[in-house]
């Protein structure tokens, strides 16, 4: 993959103020990555994702973008915010129109576009983030979430390559925060560069790509998220701990278990490496299935293809999937984290129903292989059919009943 | 949350998909007929319709209503009584003259006045309420931006809209947080925390104001600030009601100045 953005030793200390803020740092980012930016509060986190779309220069060393260096005149700053989406923090900073419509229609107004495309893009992302129908509410009477939604629509209608997440999640509540987490990934699977800054490391663990651990303006560690905070040391030079399950396979290690190359970034991998300390081998009962239905191409009432199947549990992914879910009232189990949860669904022996949208369909089948080629498990992934040629869930569904060892 | 109230009464409104140049054709319309009429009757009339068409069909909770009207209510009453004896005129109806320098007379001329002035206070309150309760702030730029008000003016008009809210939720956060540690105990104590309210909500709003610029140039301020595109469209069947009404509220104040042209 080409790199999309590169530091070159960069430094930065704010006028009038003595102590350097950026101390020298070097890195890149691809296109299409997820990166994550994590470090305590005052490590610089902000003062570097604002370089990224010319906010601020670095007093010294160069940042690229495309592989160019960036230009700071008005015409080519003007061109790098447009494709350099930022979100700030607080939302409430952000949403400057007294209506979300005009607010969405902010950017897209400004780069020129007629009356026609500015009502298209802004249609688009409202959708996009699934607030359709709040164009004429004000901002005031939003909730944090719906705040959060607004201000990555007014981004997403400028239609950028990158985008930054300055503490995407820090004011929601922790529903609010898995689906806005949702949102990004779904973003990031239409091909955007997705960068967070963030100190909840639970959040960035599973996520990223690649975590930058950042502390007092200079990098910790740059690397994939298992082994940058795989280091209790520098996880707590860096003010931050160590994600849970992290810890526990460390744990588990250190007490003589034999711990996979692969550190467990998910429940899925941790189930995993647990089922092989005690059973020494691979789960022996008849998987369960999983069902997928791309919701952008099937029209028919899911409702009624689902009514006849009550040991399903339904799994969302994208937000036109979840819209339709709750038009059709169906009861949604999984909302974030959908294909993994499923997957230990269908190791219970129990099937499940993913509903996703055209950009996100082809995961389920990638990621299911994926395990299956890794645990030597077979899991079938199959298409959704109309109510009468189900096949009879129960001799299937019912082996793993009686256990109930594991929940949700 | 008063002034959240009256904007969110005036967005969940009934009303709320009726071209607001309609509303506000009879809001006005009203307000100048009840104002130019001399006499008590076209204002007081206009006064219960228009209150009528607030809560029937435009669902205004009458309870919410009620406690608005109550607002100017208090004040004009006591105006009035003054008026009745600051005013005069006429034959003599009722006089309190207990010593030499207490003197109350009300007379007809006085009851005249003081009854016109209340029915207009009344009337055109209702008018203005009706406006205030169908027609969100939002839909007046957009309205406003139609008539050809200066840009700049609505644009900043829209700002301050925008960050009216966010300040006042400010003020009240340091409000509870001085009342939490007794910052209003004493009038002294109550001076101080004043002050350093003002002085922190200035720097917050300087800081919103950089903060503001920020976010533009994250969006490539480019001097456009987007109206909003979807107005709804006049309606006969709103429009049409809405002249008609004011054609007979014209009508009544007319025909009643004639005849108080004749009285005397």
């Amino acid at each position: 993959m080409s790199i999309i953005l590169e530091a070159r030793d960069i430094h930065f200390r704010y006028p009038r103020e003595g102590r350097e803020v950026i101390r020298g740092i070097s890195f890149h980012i691809r296109k299409g990555e997820k990166i994550a930016l994590v470090g305590p509060n005052g490590a610089g986190k902000s003062t570097l994702l604002q370089m990224f779309n010319g906010m601020i220069r670095p007093s010294t060393g160069t940042m690229l973008f495309d592989n160019k260096p960036i230009r700071y005149d008005s015409a080519s700053l003007r061109d790098l915010r447009r494709r350099v989406g930022y979100v700030l923090q607080n939302a409430d900073r952000q949403l400057i129109a007294p209506t979300v419509w005009q607010d969405v229609a902010f950017g897209p107004s400004n780069l020129g576009y007629d009356d026609e495309m500015v009502g298209k893009k802004v249609a688009d992302a409202l959708r996009h983030v699934g607030i359709e129908g709040f164009g004429r509410r004000p901002p005031h009477q939003l909730s944090g979430g719906e705040k959060k939604r607004v201000a990555i629509a007014g981004i997403l209608a400028m239609d950028p390559d990158i985008l930054i997440f300055d503490e995407p999640t820090s004011d929601l509540d922790p529903a609010g925060s898995e689906d806005i987490m949702e949102l990004l990934e779904e973003l990031n699977h239409e091909g955007r560069t997705v960068i967070i800054s963030t100190h909840d490391v639970e959040l960035a663990y599973p996520w990223a790509d690649r975590a930058i651990l950042l502390l007092n303006g200079e990098i910790l560690r740059e690397d994939r998220p298992e082994v940058a905070f795989g280091s209790p040391g520098l996880v707590r030079k860096a003010h931050l701990s160590v994600p849970a399950l992290l810890d526990l396979s460390l744990e588990l290690g250190r007490r003589g278990y034999s711990q996979p190359e692969r550190k467990p970034r998910s429940v899925l991998d941790m189930v995993e490496i647990i089922e092989n300390l005690l059973h020494g081998s691979r789960w022996n009962r008849v998987p369960g299935t999983i069902t997928v239905c791309n919701v952008d191409e099937d029209r028919r009432s899911l409702a009624s293809c689902v009514a006849s199947r009550e040991d399903l549990a339904i799994g969302t992914m994208g937000t036109r999937a979840k819209q339709r879910a709750q038009q059709e009232q169906l009861p949604v189990e999984f909302h974030y984290g959908v294909i993994d949860k499923c997957i230990l669904r269908a190791l219970r022996g129990k099937d499940s129903l993913i509903l996703t949208t055209n950009s996100m369909a082809g995961r389920v089948t990638l990621r299911v292989e994926a395990y299956c080629r890794e645990s030597g498990n077979t899991i079938a992934v199959i298409p959704l059919k109309p109510a009468e040629q189900e096949p009879p869930a129960a001799t299937k569904g019912n082996a793993g009943e009686g256990e109930g060892g594991y929940e949700e | 949350m008063f002034e959240t109230l009256l904007d969110d009464i005036a967005q969940e409104s009934a009303f709320r998909h009726i071209h607001p140049g309609t509303k506000l054709l009879l809001g006005l319309g009203s307000l100048v007929i009840c104002l130019v009429s001399p006499s008590p009757l076209v204002p007081l009339l206009s006064g219960i319709v228009l209150s009528c068409v607030l809560v029937i069909p435009a669902r205004v909770s009458p309870v919410i209503y009620g406690e608005l009207l109550l607002g100017p209510a208090v004040f004009t009453v006591i105006s009035v009584v003054l008026l009745f004896f600051l005013l005069g005129g006429g034959a003599v109806i009722w006089r309190y003259h207990p010593v030499l320098w207490i003197d109350l007379t009300l007379t007809e001329g006085s009851l005249r006045e003081g009854i016109l002035v209340l029915c207009r206070v009344f009337g055109c309150s209702v008018s203005l309420f009706f406006i205030t309760l169908t027609t969100p702030m939002t839909d007046l730029f957009n309205l406003m931006k139609r008539a050809r008000v200066p840009v700049e003016l609505i644009d900043l008009m829209m700002i301050m809209y925008r960050y009216v809210f966010i300040f006042y939720e400010h003020a009240k956060e340091i409000y509870l947080a001085q009342k939490m540690r007794l910052g209003y105990g004493s009038p002294k104590e109550s001076l101080r925390s004043l002050s350093s309210l003002c002085g922190m909500l200035f720097i917050t709003s300087w800081n919103a104001g950089e903060d503001l610029i920020r976010a533009m140039d994250c969006r490539c301020y480019d001097g456009a600030f987007p109206s909003f595109g979807q107005v709804e469209p006049v309606r006969a069947r709103s429009i049409l009601p809405v002249v008609l009404y004011l054609l007979i509220l014209g009508v009544i104040g007319f025909m009643a100045s004639a005849r108080i042209v004749k009285l005397p």
